[in-house]
């Protein structure tokens, strides 16, 4: 009689204790999550202005043509005692045969710069094989480096279709057999984590930390700023406003909360090179807008030289891809002087030089690197501030 | 973790799709036993198969709501009795998660997916569920999300917890099961 009464009301208080239950686990869950959080410092790490003593250097330190096929879209690894270049090689871009080189550059006795021989740095095989969980890489594109921990790199890895189906994975290399050893694809979108590409370096914090500029790049792309934690899990992203189809973000900190954002034109609009600034740390990005720069759909290099300087390496004509100057600016992008015109094809879409990048040194030198001959070869160049200035 | 995790994944999704095709030659029950035998066998004899590498890429790692939604649909083809979701919960769900999806494309302006990478609005998310599931008298909801949040929390799989509890794959699932619903009336 009693059990009779009992179990009626058991069964309706069951999935309220039950429910009751998992609500107190997830306080408990979420008492430990938010204990062991670091909230996000937004402070910009301040640019290193360089003294510019010394002779005017410029030295061309890799010009690599591919027996056959393309290379294309290099990346510089800054390391203790040089850098190394990264590219992607294969017969075409976006095809299953596309592999990571790499090349490392150090200076001999006389102090110039040497490199050893190009070789293959992460394979698809490779890579498959170790991503946690494994899983298929058909093709591989932009890949640079990952400033979060040594010999690591963010590469763009397509399983499934094209670069609109892309993701970002950290990968982790073996110093010494140079082959990835471990990686995972980063958590980026809803999507089934699709769609996600990166091109430019990584911005620093001033807590050491390091936000990873990347782009959705599906249908109308946008740009982003990825704040990752101490153990390179995806902590936020902030979204550059989208609109303007605005992809391959250069983001250049100023001072503590301002930086500029150098936008690929990836629209049919303007033909002008994209700009978007946050006055926050990169918590808030402006409306992205028209710069008076030309960009034939192309991305650029940029690079913050302390005080309000900034160089940039860019395709300097709306139309014309085998154009490649250097500028600089010495009110923080506002106005423009073109100090050097570095390739110039004629106008021959064969001999298109694109994919900048420009990074400091530890040493304080610069490093330039491009694909050139229309995705056909790697051309890198060390130069100084002395150089720079003396232009 | 996160790749043992994501082989087991596998062999219940596995197991779903072969206990579906045997269940149209054995009695559900035996078709269930025979799908969870075969779909673990499968799953660690040809994980390194370009099939399998190639799912795993496709779907992504190890996250929690397929699994368990496949684990429920066996107890209710073994015979477990199985609270369904109602219509209205369905519709609502697929409209909430189209919207959703389109917010992480250039569609709508919110990033609403960003917000599961931060643990006080996943907390207060997690909350309002089981707070959802006490009021409808459904435990699955509520259970799907705090083993999201407590894989989440525990740094396996994806760093963001709405992975954890949603699925892109959920969207022609749940589309056709309200087609399903909608020509038997």
């Amino acid at each position: 009689m009693i059990e009779a009464l009992i179990d009626p009301l058991l069964a309706q208080l069951s999935p309220v204790v039950w429910g009751g239950a998992l609500a107190v686990v997830s306080l408990g869950l979420s008492a430990v999550a938010i204990r062991r959080d670091r909230p996000l410092d937004w402070r910009f790490a301040l640019p290193v202005e360089h003294p510019a003593d010394g002779p005017p250097l410029f030295e061309t330190v890799f010009d690599h043509r591919p027996a056959e096929g393309q290379a294309h879209s290099p990346a510089i690894a800054v390391k203790d005692d040089g850098f190394t270049l990264v590219w992607f090689e294969g017969s075409a871009e976006a095809q299953a045969d596309v592999d990571i080189h790499h090349a490392r550059f150090s200076r001999d006795a006389g102090g110039g710069w040497h490199h050893d021989t190009p070789a293959p740095l992460i394979t698809r095989r490779a890579l498959s094989a170790c991503f946690e969980p494994r899983q298929a890489v058909i093709t591989l594109g932009n890949t640079i480096q990952n400033e979060i921990a040594p010999d690591a790199f963010y590469a763009t890895v397509v399983s499934v279709g094209g670069w609109a189906m892309a993701s970002v994975a950290d990968v982790r290399i073996d110093p010494d057999r140079r082959v990835p050893v471990r990686a995972h694809k980063l958590n980026l979108s809803p999507l089934l984590n699709r769609s996600h590409l990166v091109k430019s370096p990584m911005v620093a914090y001033a807590d050491g930390s390091h936000g990873l500029p990347a782009y959705f790049e599906m249908k109308h792309g946008y740009s982003e700023l990825v704040r990752l934690d101490a153990e390179g899990r995806v902590r936020d992203v902030r979204r550059i406003p989208e609109g303007r189809n605005a992809i391959q973000p250069m983001i250049v900190p100023l001072d503590e909360r301002h930086a500029i954002a150098f936008l690929r034109n990836f629209g049919t609009g303007s033909r002008r090179l994209l700009v978007s600034e946050t006055a926050d740390g990169g918590r808030h990005w402006s409306a992205v807008h028209d710069s008076d720069l030309p960009n034939p759909d192309a991305p650029v290099a940029a690079l913050a030289l302390g005080g309000d300087r900034i160089l940039m390496a860019l395709n300097d004509d709306a139309q014309r891809s085998d154009l490649l100057r250097l500028l600089l600016s010495q009110d923080r992008g506002r106005s423009w002087r073109r100090i050097a015109t570095l390739e110039d094809g004629g106008g021959d879409a064969d001999r298109a030089v694109r994919y900048p990048m420009l990074r400091r040194l530890r040493d304080g030198s610069i490093v330039l690197a491009y694909s050139q001959r229309g995705k056909h070869g790697i051309r890198a160049h060390v130069f100084n501030d002395a150089w720079v200035n003396a232009q | 973790m996160t790749g043992v995790l994501t082989t087991l994944w596998l062999a219940v999704l596995l197991a779903w799709v072969l206990a579906g095709v045997g269940g149209l030659v054995l009695p559900p029950p035996q078709a269930v036993a025979a799908g969870l035998a075969a779909g673990a066998v499968a799953a660690v004899l040809f994980r390194d198969t370009i099939v399998l590498r190639g799912l795993v890429a496709l779907l992504g790692s190890f996250r929690a709501v397929l699994p368990v939604l496949a684990l429920r649909h066996l107890a209710g083809m073994a015979g477990i009795d199985i609270l369904p979701f109602t219509t209205v919960e369905l519709a609502a769900f697929l409209v909430a998660y189209v919207f959703f999806l389109a917010a992480a494309t250039t569609a709508l302006p919110a990033n609403v997916y960003r917000l599961g990478y931060a643990p006080w609005p996943v907390a207060g998310m997690v909350l309002a569920v089981c707070a959802y599931g006490m009021a409808q008298g459904s435990l699955f909801i509520p259970l799907v999300a705090v083993a999201g949040q407590a894989f989440w929390v525990a740094g396996i799989g994806s760093s963001n917890w709405f992975d954890h509890v949603l699925h892109a794959a959920l969207v022609p699932v749940t589309a056709v099961v309200l087609l399903e619903r909608l020509l038997s009336l």
